[in-house]
């Protein structure tokens, strides 16, 4: 298929379901109490957009994601760089780093609540807590993708050590750096919106449990649409960087 | 003044069940502007002593004199070195992969670019300088790194089975290539293949390696007129010389 046919046959498959979602509730194929009609929900998402409390909301999930990735990201990347660089140090932690990978975090959470309390400081902990463990994974798989011919290579050069980090480690690691900062930001959004439905008293991910609670659909589907379109945008702009970067990668 | 000097360099590793003789009492000498091809089985140490020429790896004993002073740490500007594959950055196009040696220096912009620009030329890459490795075929790949050891213009060149990845054909252009940039830069060259044929072929004399520890076994000295033709591939002293080192080294 071409590329041109590709394009075309995705914007197709967007627009059926966007038609399916604003007209099958509308005729009462689906029930429009429990999925309300797109038209609606974009009604509802502009009048909630304008509302205070929203914003407040938007404001509070917005720093205790953007603080949570801050701290998770730099201090896995740096366990995870020590646990590949430093032989003894990685043998001894990362068994512990693959068993603790492997359990769910959510379990944790009633544990944080019990720590942190359910204010700010318990939803970026928790968050950074659910987000390091794919950033150390992540970042030990960034560094063994060094090849030591290159490193040798740059050695024979005449390179310093501050030159073969700078010259063939960054670019060696950025393709996979950049794929760890769009995975890791879904785990710690993940962490954020279920730390903040558990037990909070703002944030959006407050405000759509209540709204589910209370059965306001076109509420909490406004609310489904407003942090989708953030985490595609985030997820999508940080691809693009990757492919401009990764390029040399065949 | 020889273009390098080897005294009786040893090599030990140091393994589990103490050391392991790699490397005993090579000595060696190669004049200025000489092609000198090493031979060996595998394992015989011969990589260990080109990085060791390049400074890449420190001897246990003897010493190397590169332009008689001392190789101690890699010296670009004294030893360029040519590798295996895949050796080039793939982040890197060939004119960024030839300058990089450059770029490490500070040399300035201008600068960087007239002479890699010339360093493609002279390997035959006129107007690849803007592809990717992964936009060039395996011999043009080796071209781009033959540019890049000699970017600093240093008097000798150390290559590292170079064309041991290549298909027959084009291994044979690539010879043929390297003794025209070898005659057009009178540079030394120190170069190790498993090739026999290859080795004939190259060379003003053919150092032999026996298995570990290697030791040079022979010294072959290759008496064919310069330059070489495919078709002395066919004479007798071509196959004598190339019998007299498969012996060697079957032998040994």
């Amino acid at each position: 298929m071409s590329q041109v046919q590709i394009v075309s046959a995705r914007l197709a498959l967007l627009a059926a379901i966007l038609a399916a979602w604003a007209l099958l509730p509308k005729y009462g194929i689906v029930d429009p109490r429990l999925l309300p009609a797109l038209g609606d929900v974009l009604a509802m998402l502009g009048k909630q957009l304008a509302r205070p409390v929203v914003h407040e909301a938007i404001g509070v999930t917005a720093l205790e994601v953007i603080v949570a990735f801050v701290i998770a990201v730099p201090l896995g990347a740096a366990i995870g760089v020590l646990a590949a660089e430093n032989e003894y140090f990685g043998q001894i932690f990362k068994p512990m780093l693959f068993y603790v990978f492997s359990v769910p975090k959510s379990i944790f959470l009633p544990m944080f609540i019990l720590v942190f309390g359910i204010g700010f400081p318990q939803k970026v902990a928790y968050a950074a807590f659910s987000t390091i463990f794919i950033v150390i994974m992540s970042a030990t798989a960034a560094v063994e993708s060094v090849k030591t011919d290159h490193v040798l290579v740059a050695r024979s050069c005449g390179a310093t050590r501050l030159q073969i980090l700078m010259r063939i480690y960054v670019p060696s690691m950025m393709p996979v750096l950049l794929e760890t900062l769009r995975i890791s930001m879904i785990f710690n959004f993940t962490g954020v919106m279920i730390a903040e439905m558990y037990a909070s008293r703002t944030g959006i991910g407050h405000l759509i449990a209540n709204w589910g609670e209370n059965y306001q659909m076109p509420e909490l589907f406004s609310g489904v649409i407003l942090l989708a379109v953030v985490a595609i945008a985030f997820n999508e702009a940080v691809r693009y960087v990757e492919g401009r970067v990764s390029k040399w990668r065949t | 003044m020889t273009a390098i000097q080897v005294d009786s360099l040893s090599h030990i590793y140091a393994g589990a069940e103490g050391g392991v003789p790699a490397l005993k009492d090579i000595s060696l000498e190669v004049e200025p502007g000489k092609f000198v091809v090493i031979v060996g089985p595998s394992g015989c140490g011969k990589t260990s002593l080109l990085m060791m020429l390049a400074g890449l790896r420190h001897q246990t004993t003897g010493t190397i004199l590169c332009d008689g002073r001392p190789i101690t740490a890699p010296d670009p500007s004294r030893v360029g070195v040519v590798f295996q594959e895949a050796s080039l950055f793939p982040w890197l196009t060939a004119q960024d992969n030839t300058e990089f040696p450059l770029a490490l220096r500070g040399t300035d912009r201008e600068e960087r670019r007239r002479r890699a620009e010339e360093m493609l030329r002279l390997v035959g890459l006129d107007g690849f300088g803007a592809r990717y490795p992964h936009e060039l075929s395996g011999g043009m790949k080796q071209r781009v790194s033959i540019a890049r050891g000699l970017v600093q213009d240093p008097p000798v060149l150390l290559m590292d089975e170079p064309f041991a990845a290549l298909d027959e054909q084009t291994r044979m252009t690539m010879g043929h290539e390297l003794l025209r940039i070898w005659s057009q830069t009178r540079k030394t060259v120190v170069f190790i293949t498993h090739s026999l044929t290859e080795a004939v072929y190259l060379a003003d004399e053919v150092l032999v390696m026996s298995a570990r520890p290697g030791r040079i076994i022979d010294r072959v000295t290759v008496p064919l007129p310069r330059p070489r033709t495919y078709e002395m591939m066919a004479t007798d002293t071509f196959g004598q010389l190339r019998e007299r080192i498969w012996q060697q080294l079957r032998t040994h």
